[in-house]
């Protein structure tokens, strides 16, 4: 296995719920070339799940579209980066929070999981013809 | 997600096997919920659950919730490691039942 190796790797997923487990079987096989733990790799496929379905439940409302999200992960000299453009509607960072984690109650978890799992998340307004780009980054030691 | 139930007297077993996101959440509130709602004390064996994301843990969190409204509880069994590991992620090992 080549460690030290640069990794860019993109692909386009229908928005809705059922495209999640290909979004985690593309993460988990991107993940199959890097060299670090499973217990980190599992974490990591979370994030991006959870950030894809973030774009399925809050950019699309959960509403049928013909629309593709693209992720693109990318690994180089430690730092992890993963890209998320989806056409749906804009969104307002200052909206983006997750719930208190003593409050306890169904939802608002799956930002507080990002949060926990990536160094940092970064929302910017997507090129065309994207509308959103949300970019996660992580330290990794590989 | 496949999911078996079975019955020891009040107390129902659900066994799910799978992956537990977004995409099957409804599912599971379908079997899970009615038990709690016949006042069934409900065992959910997570121990063939490989993948939990934020939406299976508010199935948790909600069956719970149920349950004590009714007064009932839902107790998870045999919970896998990247189950628990989600679960701890979320705070809520002090919240819910894990037996």
């Amino acid at each position: 296995m080549n460690t030290s190796a640069a990794i860019s790797e993109q692909r386009d997923f229908a928005v809705n719920s059922g495209s999640l487990k290909d979004v985690r079987s593309f993460s988990r096989q991107v993940f199959e070339k890097v060299n670090i733990d499973q217990d980190l790799k599992d974490e990591l496929v979370l994030a991006i799940a959870e950030a894809a379905q973030n774009i399925v439940k809050h950019a699309y409302k959960g509403e049928e579209t013909d629309d593709k999200m693209e992720i693109k992960i990318s690994l180089k000299n430690g730092e992890l980066e993963i890209g998320f453009f989806d056409k749906g509607r804009p969104v307002d960072q200052g909206n983006v929070r997750h719930r208190k984690i003593d409050d306890i109650k169904p939802g608002g978890l799956g930002t507080f999981f990002i949060q926990q799992i990536m160094d940092a998340v970064v929302f910017k307004e997507g090129e065309k013809p994207w509308i959103n780009h949300l970019i996660l980054t992580k330290k990794i030691n590989y | 997600m496949s999911y078996k139930v079975t019955e020891e007297g009040n107390i129902s077993i659900v066994h799910l096997d799978g992956e537990i996101d977004m995409d099957v959440t409804e599912k599971a509130k379908e079997i899970i919920m009615p038990l709690i709602e016949a006042k069934k004390e409900v065992h959910l064996n997570l121990k063939e659950v490989q993948y939990m994301d934020s939406s299976g843990i508010s199935v948790l969190i909600e069956s719970h919730q149920k349950a004590s409204e009714l007064g009932t509880k839902v107790i998870l069994k045999d919970i896998s490691k990247s189950v628990l590991k989600v679960i701890m992620m979320a705070k809520l090992e002090q919240i819910l039942n894990l037996g």
